[in-house]
């Protein structure tokens, strides 16, 4: 009975432990996909709402990729993707110590990074920021993205190389 | 270097021969600064909580319609299955025919849609068509019944002796086993009887027994002597008089030696069952003996 009662999605405690475990991901993967705030907010609530109406019929193990699967169903060719920006924690404004030249090259640079990222292609940008911001391995995003692991290691490693290239100038 | 090692090297998956060379390379000042950006990236804020209540609430405003659909669709359902029953049975009732009857003993007056009229003497039974009845007037007649017919298109009577068609008059109508008569109080009344067509006027009537056509009396009232709970015979086989004397009084006829096939003419009254047993037997020379609700008709010389 126990075993059983965890299985199901449609308990309150699953549901709302997929919830807090997953949603802020949803939400910035479709943020970062599509660069709006409140379209991601409502993808979240789409999916998360569509995950309760089928609680049960989806198993709490196939539950996350699920609700990746129809969040990103939900916009599929619908929005055009704006202009995706992200801010910087300010984690500089502890170390004083640099010199203000130091703090221009930076902001510079990071400037460039927001321009070179805004223009990465989606998936690309997606799969960069899923790493970078969320900590997510590559074999996750795959599960999320439904390719293969390697797949997302060639869109790395083309993010990495584009981002490179466009703020060296190449 | 190997495939895809920018992300390799992410992942601290480079072997340190490659990772000792792809540091000598002049990119990886730029990536390794990319890196380190990218990793004070945040998103956009996300409160979760807020999310998660609006979630719940949004659960609950669809969750009842999920609920509130099911026992309507079953009401549906059942309405449907409801109003189906409803239409069949509206029809089947409205196919069926108005049907009105008589007990022993008891008359019945009926008055038809177009106002015309039908008293049903003792143990008769009609039935008609309400529906139908604009398109024709047709009427089944099992026993006896007087006809006050209002004017209009052909009214017909149809018993198993015969048919009786008018177009408005008032006639009186007999039908019981093999006995059929026709009488006609007023206007002309057309009786079909085995094919053949006989027009009475009139004052005039029509009898036919066990299929033969037999001489009718003629008459002087404008209606059926049973109306005024009298029953009138003139030159009737007396096996149709105790029969009639049977329906009206509810008292059943026994005989013995008696001659069934003996004409009676006279009068007995509906009401009074002694006076009634006193009209037919003293003229026919026959006894009677009442016991409680039987009578036994026997022959005078009879022991």
């Amino acid at each position: 009975m126990k075993t059983e009662s965890q299985d199901n999605v449609c308990e309150e405690a699953v549901f709302s432990s997929l919830f807090k475990s997953n949603s802020k991901t949803v939400f910035n993967y479709i943020y970062y996909k599509f660069g709006n705030e409140e379209k991601a907010y409502d993808a979240v609530q789409e999916a998360f709402l569509k995950l309760w109406e089928n609680c049960a019929k989806v198993s709490p193990e196939k539950a996350k990729s699920y609700v990746y699967t129809v969040a990103n169903n939900l916009y599929l060719n619908v929005i055009k993707a704006e202009k995706v920006r992200l801010k910087y924690a300010d984690k500089t404004l502890n170390s004083t110590n640099e010199s203000p030249e130091f703090l221009m090259e930076e902001n510079q640079f990071k400037q460039k990074l927001d321009q070179a990222l805004a223009s990465l292609p989606e998936n690309q940008r997606t799969v960069f920021l899923l790493n970078r911001i969320d900590g997510k391995k590559y074999a996750e995003i795959a599960e999320m993205e439904g390719v293969s692991v390697k797949a997302i290691e060639k869109r790395m490693h083309l993010a990495l190389k584009t981002l490179r290239e466009q703020i060296d100038g190449v | 270097m190997q495939e895809n090692y920018l992300a390799k090297w992410l992942n601290n998956e480079l072997s340190e021969e490659e990772l000792a060379e792809f540091k000598k390379s002049d990119e990886y000042t730029t990536y390794r600064k990319i890196l380190e950006a990218s990793g004070t990236l945040e998103g956009p804020d996300f409160n979760m909580d807020q999310a998660f209540t609006a979630l719940k609430n949004k659960r609950e405003l669809e969750t009842p319609k999920v609920v509130q659909l099911h026992p309507f669709r079953k009401f549906l359902r059942v309405a449907a299955a409801i109003a189906v029953l409803m239409v069949t049975s509206y029809f089947y009732l409205n196919s069926l025919d108005e049907n009105v009857s008589t007990q022993f003993a008891e008359n019945k007056e009926v008055v038809l849609p177009d106002n015309s009229e039908i008293v049903l003497n003792a143990d008769s039974e009609i039935s008609y068509s309400e529906k139908a009845w604009d398109k024709e007037r047709n009427i089944a007649l099992r026993g006896e019944a007087f006809f006050k017919v209002a004017k209009g298109k052909r009214f017909t009577v149809s018993t198993d002796g015969g048919t009786v068609a008018v177009l408005g008059t008032q006639f009186n109508v007999e039908n019981r086993n093999g006995f059929f008569e026709v009488t006609c109080y007023e206007g002309l009344v057309s009786v079909t009887f085995n094919g053949k067509e006989t027009k009475l006027p009139a004052g005039d009537s029509f009898l036919a027994i066990n299929g033969k056509i037999a001489k009718g009396k003629v008459v002087d009232i404008s209606y059926p002597s049973w109306m005024s709970d009298e029953s009138s015979f003139k030159s009737i086989p007396l096996q149709y008089v105790l029969d009639e004397f049977e329906r009206q009084h509810n008292i059943t006829v026994e005989t013995k030696n008696i001659d069934l096939n003996q004409l009676y003419t006279g009068t007995f009254s509906n009401t009074n069952a002694d006076l009634a047993l006193q009209s037919i037997s003293v003229p026919s020379q026959i006894k009677f003996k009442l016991e409680g609700n039987k009578v036994l008709f026997y022959a005078e010389n009879a022991p």
